[in-house]
């Protein structure tokens, strides 16, 4: 019975948010890598958090109350670290889940520690571990995962983007330690609050990838028309290419073209798989999908950071530009 | 937009003239939507009034596609303007979705 209320109800509520993914962002193999690091996070810490408790000889209380909640959030970040470097978030919502998931794990590794360690504490300290402590963890990776992505969306400093992150992830984990309020009442303020929370994020991340989706890909489909019928340089874009030719080689000039027809061709393929996946259809790769990538990288680096900055009026190769093409792997 | 609907057997017939766009496709879901029976298998689109889709529209297709596909059946599309065959194409949607020319050619197949 304890192993059941301390273990599922975290797992049921990554399933909730998992099922509340309706663009279906998240990919089930990172999900499960996410559960697995979250795991082995715990382990991590557990060895962490006794090395500087020997180190530092600091009361256990104060200990988990100030020092663990960095340690522990820090270690458990590294995952979503790893999946944005690699660009495999893209909004709020898979980011949340994927946050939520490594927490989840963490939560479970702990969760079995202690039932071995301190198996017969009354089934009330279960529930509160199972439903509290778990959910908490869970919520602090998640909102940590979110203002990561918001970081590299809007393009601020990553320095700034961890420290805000590991921050409010330590101010929840450390209130929540420090049990301030009846731990009953903490737990169910939690259970009810972060589900509100994530539904909240959810609809936004909805709305903001619906958006995203209607914008940019009729003006893409627009642009990438005009290519195919040979009349870019009757419209604007083409235009401002052509300005460009008094500051650049004409070869320059040819791989910024390339660059830009390639780059609206596989964005626009990106964004239908994006609208495949939310109606559970099977992603489509076109042959040369592949081929295409590699050139998209050659092309990029051949216009250097100088051309990329200049094409920056036409096309933004932010953060999300280059997520969505992983959508084409 | 305006929509018209008709129902033969487990085929509907629906006719779009104007736009699918954000402003609307929820509309235009919820029209056909309200027309479609748990007998209908088959939706027969003519496009030949449509001038617009942007994705909000191509969603609401893919969602009926979705839903005949379950039903054992199809969403075909026919007698589409060049310029929107060309968003089709261009995004390869054509590849997903079922186009004809006209009608005649859709029912045959």
């Amino acid at each position: 019975m304890e192993i059941v209320v301390s273990i599922f109800p975290v797992f049921l509520f990554t399933a909730f948010l998992f099922l509340l993914d309706s663009f279906k962002l998240v990919i089930k193999k990172y999900l499960a890598f996410a559960l697995l690091w979250g795991i082995a996070s715990a382990v991590l810490a557990y060895f962490c958090n006794n090395f500087i408790l020997d180190v530092a000889r600091m009361k256990p209380v104060t200990y988990s109350r100030y020092l663990a909640p960095v340690v522990e959030e820090t270690i458990k970040l590294l995952f979503i670290f790893l999946i944005l470097s690699r660009k495999r978030i893209g909004f709020m919502t898979d980011a949340a889940i994927y946050g939520f998931a490594v927490g989840a794990g963490f939560a479970l590794a702990e969760n079995i520690f202690f039932l071995k360690t301190a198996g017969n504490s009354n089934l009330l300290v279960w529930i509160i571990r199972g439903l509290g402590t778990a959910t908490m963890h869970g919520t602090c990776t998640s909102l940590a995962s979110i203002i990561l992505i918001g970081g590299k969306s809007r393009n601020t400093s990553f320095l700034l983007s961890i420290t805000l992150a590991v921050a409010t992830a330590y101010v929840i984990h450390s209130a929540f330690n420090h049990f301030y309020v009846n731990p009953i009442w903490q737990t169910i303020a939690i259970i009810i609050l972060a589900p509100v929370l994530f539904i909240l994020i959810f609809k936004l991340t909805e709305t903001q990838l619906q958006k995203w989706l209607e914008i940019e890909f009729s003006s893409e489909i627009e642009l990438l028309k005009m290519i195919n019928q040979g009349r870019f340089l009757s419209t604007r874009s083409g235009q401002f290419l052509a300005s460009l030719q008094s500051r650049f080689t004409g070869e320059t000039i040819l791989d910024m073209y390339c660059f830009i027809s390639l780059y609206l061709e596989l964005s626009v393929k990106a964004k239908r798989n994006v609208m495949l996946r939310e109606n559970g259809f099977p992603v489509m790769a076109e042959k040369d999908t592949g081929d295409k990538l590699l050139e998209l990288k050659q092309l990029r680096k051949r216009i250097g950071k100088v051309g990329e900055l200049t094409l920056a009026p036409l096309i933004r190769m932010n953060y999300r530009s280059l997520w969505k093409l992983t959508y084409l792997e | 937009m305006k929509i018209t609907t008709q129902t033969k057997g487990n085929d509907i017939f629906v006719q779009v003239e104007g736009r699918i766009d954000t402003t609307n496709s929820i509309d235009f879901e919820n029209t056909v939507s309200q027309a479609l029976t748990n007998e209908v298998k088959q939706i027969y689109l003519d496009c030949s009034e449509l001038n617009y889709i942007s994705s909000s529209g191509l969603r609401v297709l893919l969602t009926f596609l979705k839903k005949m596909m379950a039903a054992g059946g199809t969403l075909k599309l026919y007698s589409l303007q060049p310029a929107i065959k060309e968003i089709f194409d261009i995004s390869g949607f054509s590849t997903i979705f079922p186009i004809y020319p006209d009608l005649v050619a859709a029912q045959e197949n």
